[in-house]
């Protein structure tokens, strides 16, 4: 039992890794996203739509399949497991977070614009003293859904032969042939989002004074 | 309608990625690869004792993974050991992720069309367990009841290639793995389960669980390791090696450390 826990826990690394290289680089490429969504450029907003469409309108788990196979028959080459992995999470998640941060931004109202505007305040400081912390308050109980859920799709990759948690668990499970290690992982992953929701808890009410 | 367009012909275009072939080899430089790299990467589903699984350190051991150490070792390249998923491991060989699949890797005739192969080096069998307490004797005795096995393993062709045996059944449930499937034969989501002899004698060892083998199997069949299609010099070079371990008693010592008993074919 207790080498169990411990075998679990040395593949938990990787889940983490995961975890939180997608948040780190799929945060900030959402607004990207949102903002290329909004553009008034048709030549920016369609593609950006289409790119959103395709990646929330299509498995995660083809497209982990498809970002790591798909540059050899393209181009001969293709990227390392783990990169493939991240990358693939990455834009899925950005195209959710983008859509989740144009909801916060677009619910603020253009009188605040006004305001702003008759008060002096330059576009910098409007975005970022103004606008910003309202945004975040927003889309907050969104984005901790979103994250909460990326806690548990980190199972997917071991799709392309990245080694988390979750396959660690399967591999303990057929070695004994029993479910115990599946059910330990399945505790692993609520003790984790149990974090996330706490977190998210307390970051909401930070922010509940904007 | 414009936007409806274009976006059926991005589906078309992912999906043609994904359907390209079998390509056109130029001269067989398999071996100059291999030995060019100093690696020999070899792909596995870890979850499938005694061929290829972690054990209680995490390391992948096996019976597989001996023997490919061995032959690496007299071919004089190193062996990377890659968990792959099990789907996946034609797209990973294609793409040159891994350069063999050698996870009691059964040969077909439908892996024949796509994969060049050693010869083969275990005799096995795709046999079905049943719960203890069932009335079940023969693949007679299994009409009209319902089938479980592993999604994409040998298991799901030794059916079909039963045509009989698969038309009296009636139906089949596929699983991630075979515990999954065994773990709904305990529960009685369905009556058997088809699965590779050596996986179902030591799942059966290991879980301690109610559970035997119908002495009826479906198909003889046999292990040997998967290449790229046309990489005969590779094939070859690994099936030399294989049967030069015969010959000096390598491989009947690690049969022996891991079946009991000799059961391997090559070379004899």
């Amino acid at each position: 039992m207790g080498q169990i826990v411990l075998q679990l826990f040395q593949s938990l690394g990787q889940t983490f890794k995961v975890f939180v290289l997608t948040l780190v680089f799929s945060l900030p490429l959402g607004f990207v996203v949102a903002a290329g969504r909004m553009s008034r450029h048709k030549l920016i907003s369609v593609p950006v739509n289409l790119f959103i469409m395709i990646m929330r309108g299509t498995p995660l788990i083809l497209q982990l399949l498809f970002v790591y196979f798909a540059p050899f028959y393209l181009f001969g080459v293709s990227f390392p497991r783990f990169t493939a992995c991240i990358v693939a999470f990455v834009l899925n998640y950005s195209s959710y977070f983008a859509e989740i941060y144009r909801g916060g931004l677009q619910s603020i109202d253009r009188g605040q614009h006004e305001a702003c505007y008759v008060l002096g305040l330059n576009k910098f400081d409007e975005f970022f003293c103004v606008k910003l912390p309202q945004v975040i308050r927003i889309v907050l109980p969104s984005v901790g859904n979103e994250v909460v859920t990326l806690v548990k799709d980190t199972a997917l990759a071991q799709t392309i032969g990245v080694a988390e948690l979750f396959r660690a668990a399967q591999n303990a499970s057929s070695r004994l042939f029993s479910v115990t290690p599946i059910f330990i992982a399945g505790i692993f992953y609520f003790i984790m989002n149990a974090i996330v929701s706490k977190s998210f808890d307390i970051l909401e009410k930070r922010m509940a004074r904007y | 309608m414009k936007k409806t367009i274009v976006i059926l012909i991005a589906l078309l275009c992912m999906s043609t990625v994904f359907a390209t072939g079998a390509k056109e080899f130029g001269p067989d430089e398999s071996l100059e690869y291999i030995k060019g790299k100093g690696n020999l990467i070899l792909g596995l589903d870890d979850s499938f004792p005694p061929m290829g699984y972690r054990d209680e350190n995490n390391e992948i051991v096996g019976f597989d993974i001996d023997v490919a150490r061995e032959v690496c070792s007299r071919l004089g390249v190193l062996l990377v050991l890659q968990p792959i998923d099990w789907n996946a491991k034609e797209q990973e060989l294609a793409t040159k992720q891994i350069d063999c699949i050698w996870n009691g890797f059964t040969v077909t005739e439908e892996r024949k069309k796509i994969l060049t192969f050693s010869e083969s080096y275990v005799n096995n069998a795709q046999v079905v367990i049943v719960l203890n307490d069932s009335p079940y004797q023969t693949l007679d005795d299994l009409k009209g009841k319902t089938i479980g096995l592993q999604a994409g393993s040998s298991a799901a062709e030794a059916l079909d290639d039963s045509p009989a045996f698969k038309s009296s059944i009636k139906g089949v449930v596929e699983f991630k793995d075979n515990l999954t499937a065994l773990m709904d034969l305990e529960a009685g989501g369905c009556d058997g389960v088809v699965m590779d002899l050596l996986v179902a004698n030591y799942a059966i060892k290991q879980s301690a669980k109610p559970m035997r083998i119908l002495s009826q199997g479906l198909a003889q069949e046999e292990y040997a390791v998967g290449f790229r299609l046309g990489e005969e010099a590779l094939a070859n070079a690994v099936t030399n090696a294989m049967k030069a371990m015969v010959a000096d008693g390598t491989m009947a010592n690690i049969a022996e450390k891991w079946f009991g008993a000799d059961i391997t074919v090559i070379g004899k």
